[in-house]
């Protein structure tokens, strides 16, 4: 409306009194300048330089990292989340979530434990090549992996499978670190006893604190090992934990380990409210996975087109964030497990396997929209990052 | 050197708007966004099994093919009508107060609104019917007088409107009720402007209630998330270009002109129009050097203030609504029936029975909103930042938690059984806000919507030749109005242009 028609409406006066005291008195947020980005980097960073401080050798293929930040506090973490370490290996730009295994009341760092696995391109650059003194850099902590007291009870029952003990383990040095009015039972599942890692450190924690109940399970025990062997079952967790009711169930480690334990907590009807699984690393061997087209080799060449201009080799067992990630593509990626949806790009034309139960938005997959990470070409693909 | 037409900044209601209008009349127009996805406060996120709602509760102005609200009209310019399906509320709201027998459900109908208002407080009968109709005998005149711009408007012309469109909500509801309890059924609708009804003008509560009982509050199955995507799939089927994770460092401004902008990752991208979607705060002294800011937009910026953020449950239950009692699409849920003191409440950070709660679940409407037996709860307080910005990082988290269990107390005396139903939950706080939407003090609802803060004072202009500011904090907040920012932006745009 015209300032002359405004000026007629009825206690246009007292306003324009209010506006010159409010001005007269207010002020102009040049004070803001910044504001907003120094107070998200205190609580969630988008990237924290780090340095390694020392490397401790926790079993013959696992190293735990221990990162100090060099640039001020570290932000605070719950635990059980994970950060996004980037690298740079043979010239790829990439990145690769890791659980924090350190408890988050030892706010001086964070310590990554990184067991070396077949063709683990990051692992084994960590493992092979990163020194005491290398900078790294990597995410502010994420994940929906920890502890929540609104819904979660104070009995938990972790069960973990190999390096899926590190968010797991986190939870139980938080616990007794801080004397946590909780009681926690481990059931930690591994090849051998050689691979269980913190086996030194979880057998004091429970010889020292009645709420930590230890139970490792080895799947190939030596001729002369006296423990629990086999697999994680429903009569051995029963046996274990007694009633089931009342307690939240943590489940971390290898696909295999979902596979086999999750229809072993439902048949103690463990209710799905009371089970937080952890989504560990990207899909191994997709063509596995159950709704895999039949016809579809996991070498089968794909060609991938990128906003109309490159197009990229690839196979259908490869994701797409991995290619254009070879091929110098750098896209944000946080979990890389499909759940963060960071990753997110669209595709213009051809078909992707996507894991079932990928978290993806109901208008996202309308519009055809992908978590990179964890989607395959089953054909040539066009697609929009 | 990257050159469009037109950039926009940020991909929040206005700016996928202005983008997707400008795409369509052939104009080449790029949008950054921050986030690697679009809408802003218009979004979803995915937690287990559940797709979120972030920020959307009932949508306004949309209506019905059949009856067309403004909003229609908008969506339909931009093709996303036929991408979308809307689902109708049936309910204005549900408002219950502790320890009282006030429990009243209202209908977005004018004959039907009258009629429960009148049954729950017979001894105001003729009052309640007296004010509808002046409310929508005032509506009728704004909308000719102040949407539409009657070029003849006039206290003659337009007497309602020019008596009461600066007074107070509360002024008019005392000059019509007598019973205390009754103006406070009729207005808790000032959560949705963040004032309570003796700060906030009647002008924008009338507006919000005439708005609903005209044209329905609506639903948009996928949420906000589904307006969001559609739009911005127009923009790129026009040949607009979207760009993700990268957001504006700097305006480029010369001799009081655009010339472009910086982008976070440090490229140069030359442009004569510039139309931001963020925060005035951030458009003006972020991302602008001092020397170039118009001293009016200084002074008028003096005379504002930051608003309120939200703490917000979203809730995931392992059962349907009803199993938890929750009969309604949207609730209100007070403690004490003094809206002052919930206003004051929300200054401090603590949860208590004065804060005002809403609770909205859409299973009710839109059954496959979350999958088949569950169900998606959301409850909301509005927060002002500065109290959780004093909050030391370490205690962050276990401050959430606690203000969190304080809202779920306060709900089990309605709905006890909420609690144990929980699957997943999600707790955001200003500071969430703050990160994603990148507000100052996290506020959802930009500056504080004074009566003196209305387009009526402040002009929605930047002083600045080819800058244009679109969102809530150019103008009025809630989707309809940011949206339409984003049309009246994009058509100003075109004639500059030309």
């Amino acid at each position: 409306m015209k300032q002359e028609v405004i000026e007629q409406l009825e206690g246009y006066g007292d306003i324009v009194r209010e506006i010159e005291i409010a001005r007269k008195y207010g002020r102009d947020f040049t004070g803001e300048k910044g504001s907003v980005k120094s107070f998200i980097d205190r609580l969630h960073p988008k990237q924290i330089a780090m340095r390694v401080s020392e490397i401790i050798d926790e079993t013959v293929s696992t190293r735990t990292f221990r990162l100090v930040g060099t640039r001020g506090p570290l932000p605070p973490f719950q635990a059980g989340q994970y950060v996004s370490v980037s690298v740079e290996v043979d010239r790829i730009k990439t990145s690769r979530a890791y659980s924090i295994a350190s408890a988050p009341c030892e706010t001086g760092y964070f310590d990554l434990t990184v067991r070396r696995m077949e063709k683990g391109l990051v692992s084994n650059f960590l493992l092979d090549r990163i020194e005491v003194g290398d900078s790294l850099v990597c995410s502010g902590p994420k994940g929906t992996f920890h502890h929540n007291p609104i819904i979660h009870d104070d009995t938990l029952v972790l069960l973990a499978g190999g390096s899926g003990i590190t968010p797991l383990m986190s939870m139980i040095r938080d616990t007794v670190a801080r004397g946590l009015n909780r009681t926690l039972y481990l059931l930690y599942g591994n090849r051998s006893v050689d691979d269980i890692i913190f086996h030194e450190e979880l057998l004091q924690i429970a010889d020292r604190h009645p709420n930590f109940h230890y139970l490792p399970v080895v799947e190939h025990p030596a001729a002369d090992y006296q423990g629990k062997t086999g697999y994680i079952t429903a009569d051995l967790i029963r046996e274990t934990v007694g009633e089931i009711s009342g307690k939240s169930f943590f489940i971390c480690g290898p696909q295999a380990m979902y596979n086999f334990c999750l229809p072993e907590l439902k048949k103690l009807n463990v209710p799905g409210r009371k089970i937080r699984k952890e989504m560990f690393g990207t899909p191994i061997n997709i063509w596995e996975y159950p709704g895999w087209p039949a016809g579809v080799k996991p070498d089968n060449p794909c060609r991938i087109s990128v906003n109309g201009s490159h197009g990229l080799e690839s196979v259908s067992a490869q994701s797409i964030l991995v290619t254009l990630e070879k091929n110098g593509l750098v896209i944000p990626s946080t979990c890389r497990s499909g759940k963060c949806s960071m990753c997110r790009v669209k595709i213009l034309s051809g078909s992707v396997f996507q894991p079932q139960g990928t978290p993806v938005r109901k208008s996202d997959r309308q519009f055809g929209y992908v978590h990179a990470c964890v989607s395959y070409p089953l054909e040539d693909l066009e697609i929009l990052i | 050197m990257a050159d469009y037409d037109v950039i926009v900044i940020g991909a929040g209601n206005g700016g996928l708007m202005a983008a997707a209008r400008l795409a369509k009349k052939g104009v080449r127009v790029l949008v950054l966004e921050r986030h690697n996805i679009p809408g802003g406060c218009a979004t979803s996120f995915c937690r287990g099994r559940f797709e979120f709602e972030v920020a959307l509760h009932q949508l306004s102005g949309l209506g019905t093919e059949a009856y067309q609200g403004p909003l229609w009209r908008m969506l339909s310019s931009v093709d996303v009508i036929d991408k979308l399906d809307f689902v109708t509320m049936n309910d204005l709201y549900r408002l219950q107060l502790s320890g009282s027998d006030l429990d009243i459900t209202l209908r977005p109908d004018r004959n039907q609104l009258v009629s429960d208002l009148q049954q729950a407080f017979p001894h105001e009968k003729e009052a309640i019917q007296k004010y509808i109709d002046f409310s929508y005998a005032y509506f009728m005149e704004a909308v000719s007088a102040y949407y539409m711009q009657d070029p003849d408007a006039g206290p003659e012309k337009y007497p309602l409107y020019f008596k009461y469109a600066l007074k107070s909500a509360q002024a008019v509801l005392d000059e019509y009720f007598t019973d205390p309890r009754l103006k406070f059924a009729i207005s808790p609708y000032w959560s949705y402007i963040g004032l309570p009804p003796r700060l906030m003008s009647f002008h924008d509560l009338t507006s919000v209630i005439v708005g609903y009982c005209e044209f329905k509050p609506t639903h948009i199955k996928g949420g906000s998330q589904a307006l969001s995507n559609a739009v911005a799939d127009t923009i790129l089927q026009h040949g607009g270009t979207i760009r993700y994770s990268d957001g504006v460092r700097k305006i480029l401004v010369r001799e009081g002109a655009v010339q472009g902008v910086i982008t976070e990752k440090g490229e140069e991208i030359t442009s004569r129009v510039v139309i931001s979607n963020a925060s005035k705060i951030s458009t003006f002294v972020d991302m602008m050097d001092p020397e170039h800011v118009p001293a009016e937009v200084s002074r008028e910026m003096r005379q504002t203030t930051i608003a309120q953020g939200a703490f917000t449950l979203y809730m995931g239950l392992d059962c349907p609504p009803e199993t938890v009692d929750i009969r309604e699409t949207t609730n209100f849920v007070f403690g004490i029936d003094d809206y002052d003191r919930s206003y004051q409440q929300m200054k401090n950070l603590e949860i208590t029975r004065d804060d005002m709660l809403l609770m909205s679940c859409y299973n009710l409407i839109d059954p496959g909103f979350s999958p088949e037996g569950t169900s998606q709860v959301a409850v909301v307080t509005l927060k002002y930042g500065d109290t959780w910005l004093q909050v030391p990082p370490a205690q962050y988290v276990a401050k959430k938690y606690e203000c969190a269990d304080a809202i779920l107390t306060r709900l089990a005396e309605f709905y006890p059984h909420l609690r144990d139903h929980i699957e997943e939950i999600e707790i955001a706080t200003p500071i969430t806000s703050m990160r994603y939407l990148g507000t100052q003090k996290g506020s959802i609802y930009a500056f504080d919507h004074l009566i003196k803060d209305s387009d009526l004072f402040i002009r929605n202009q930047t002083h600045i030749k080819g800058l244009h500011g679109v969102g809530g904090w150019f103008g009025m907040i809630g989707f309809q109005p940011t949206l339409t920012s984003g049309v009246v932006a994009a058509k100003t745009v075109i004639k500059e242009l030309n």
